[in-house]
């Protein structure tokens, strides 16, 4: 149960996603300046993560191992299954939150071409986890993705005030931000030897 | 000529990284070294050449709606291709790249192009296209992945530049450097464009 | 043909040819792949054991291999040591002589550590301190065995490692070999 635990702070915080591992960052740069719309954006991605990371486990171990054609349809497979999950989201939450539905827009089927599931997914064969160490690796990672985007965007709330030169506005000034917020979580290294 | 204008197009105007913020993932986390800015930007590019190449052959035979799961198994058959070219002829490259190879699937970039342009146009029209986007991403890449190695190892491409007394600012080659190095270079770019890059083109 | 059979054959056609294309690819480059790993392992083991020529795996442990010199007779065995590091696995290659129960050489095999930090656990000059070190030595990182500065957690990971590994292999006592 420590160990489970151990997991999920190590991969929200210290191997944070998007900002240690690099996965994530299209999102995470073009993302909204309003909270609540992060938190929406953050919480569909945990929930596809972590169907993703249950899925990507199945399919490693009952298809791609037993036929041995891992090492040459893993990524077909994985990106297959994904977007399919991620239709699979967009129709459900159309029926259950037709606002957070709409609010999303565009950026749900997007989740798919989001490196950080599929990099999610490729990570769990390699680390050799099993279906629990799994579902948490994944509600990990997308809590640590929620994370980097919820601070950024009340980060850019705050710079909204402020007056940055034309050259850096938008892209610019996100990125000097994400910068300063890795630095941060730098300091989170050494918390948890993984 | 119209051929010229749809290469040069990736070079500078729409370079995917400067001006459309795409492939951002790759762009930061394989920049740490020059080497790996180039290999990274090389096998993209022959992704992305594949790809638009049999989209744009084969585009009439698709139906609308299963355009896009068509197109990401395209993409990622070639991506595939390349990881096990690499792992057989180039090993140390595919080592050090490692798990953002198999990323390249998901790099807006190749699926962007696919939608937007190959779907759209003749085959000599994707090729040029694939090859203009895919040079101005991998000089984007060589080029912050020089930076970054030069302040943060001393070298480029391995070789030794800066002098002895120089110590390296190890920050460059962490996660930090990534985000900073890329922040100012748009900056600069920036500065000298009338259009100033705001927003990342993911859509 | 309705649209939705339409729809179906065109994704299954794509998916079927993709298979075969990539199960095509996969054979034409696992050869040289193999030779790859191969050619790593060897590398590696002739470099942790200085006087070895070849070497053969030990009973049915993947991870233990025997040296042999240009007599055939064993220089010493190699083994895979890994475990967790500051930032993923460390994997690395020991060499050790049996009988004088000492340490002929370690080299890195892989490992995701801190570029420029922890990274330097590849360095030779962390690496030489393990040759003709003891095996009966506490393996414990600023005692006797000189860490990397700055990187505290990935020369504790080193030691650590080592250490169980060496008396892992003392215990199984895999030490028969070839005579």
């Amino acid at each position: 149960m420590i160990e489970l635990l151990l997991l999920f702070v190590g991969t929200a915080l210290v191997n944070n996603f998007v900002l240690v591992r690099f996965l994530g960052i299209c999102p995470f740069l073009g993302g909204s300046k309003k909270v609540e719309i992060s938190l929406g954006m953050g919480g569909a991605t945990t929930f596809v993560m972590a169907l993703s990371a249950i899925a990507a486990w199945f399919i490693q171990n009952y298809i791609l191992e037993p036929f041995g054609v891992s090492r040459f349809l893993q990524y077909v497979a994985f990106i297959l299954v994904i977007s399919c999950l991620v239709q699979l989201v967009e129709i459900i939450l159309k029926k259950i939150s037709p606002a957070l539905y709409d609010a999303l827009g565009i950026f749900l089927p997007l989740i798919t071409t989001n490196c950080a599931i599929l990099g999610l997914a490729l990570y769990i064969p390699i680390k050799n986890y099993s279906l629990i160490e799994s579902a948490v690796f994944g509600i990990g990672a997308g809590v640590g993705f929620t994370l980097a985007l919820t601070i950024m965007a009340g980060i850019r709330e705050e710079l909204e005030f402020s007056d940055i030169p034309a050259a850096f506005q938008g892209a610019g000034v996100t990125l000097l931000t994400a910068g300063i917020l890795s630095m941060v979580f730098l300091g989170f290294a050494g918390l948890i030897a993984m | 000529m119209k051929i010229w204008a749809e290469f040069i197009k990736g070079l500078w105007k729409e370079n995917p990284v400067f001006r459309q913020l795409m492939g951002m993932c790759p762009t930061l986390a394989v920049t740490n070294a020059a080497i790996n800015g180039l290999a990274m930007g090389l096998a993209t590019l022959f992704v992305l050449l594949c790809s638009n190449v049999i989209v744009a052959l084969i585009k009439h035979l698709i139906p609308d709606k299963v355009r896009i799961p068509s197109y990401i198994i395209i993409i990622a058959t070639f991506v595939t291709i390349a990881d096990l070219f690499l792992a057989a002829f180039f090993p140390e490259i595919q080592r050090v790249l490692g798990l953002f190879i198999p990323l390249i699937v998901v790099n807006c970039i190749i699926l962007g192009r696919a939608e937007a342009f190959a779907s759209k146009n003749n085959v000599k029209f994707a090729l040029i296209d694939a090859l203009g986007m895919g040079i101005g991403f991998t000089w984007a890449l060589t080029l912050l992945g020089i930076i970054r190695e030069l302040l943060g190892m001393g070298t480029v491409f391995g070789l030794q530049v800066m002098g002895t007394n120089f110590t390296p600012w190890i920050i460059f080659i962490l996660p930090p450097g990534a985000f900073l190095t890329l922040g100012v270079l748009l900056g600069i770019i920036n500065t000298f464009s009338n259009k100033k890059t705001t927003k990342t083109s993911c859509h | 043909m309705n649209e939705q059979r339409r729809m179906i054959l065109v994704l299954s056609t794509i998916a079927i040819a993709s298979g075969l294309i990539l199960a095509g690819v996969f054979q034409w480059t696992k050869p040289k792949m193999d030779e790859v790993t191969q050619e790593r392992q060897k590398t590696a083991i002739l470099e942790v054991l200085p006087g070895a020529v070849s070497y053969k795996e030990v009973g049915n442990n993947e991870m233990v291999f025997e040296g042999l010199n240009g007599n055939n007779q064993r220089v010493g065995i190699a083994f895979i040591a890994e475990g967790g590091g500051f930032q993923g696995d460390i994997s690395m290659m020991v060499g050790m002589d049996v009988d004088e129960r000492k340490l002929t050489g370690m080299t890195v095999l892989s490992h995701l550590e801190t570029p420029g930090l922890g990274a330097r656990i590849e360095e030779e000059s962390f690496r030489k301190q393990f040759v003709e070190k003891s095996v009966d030595d506490p393996f414990v990182a600023s005692e006797d065995i000189d860490a990397i500065t700055g990187a505290t957690i990935s020369s504790n990971a080193v030691s650590n490692i080592l250490r169980e590994s060496i008396s892992r292999i003392i215990e199984d006592d895999q030490l028969g070999g070839s005579q």
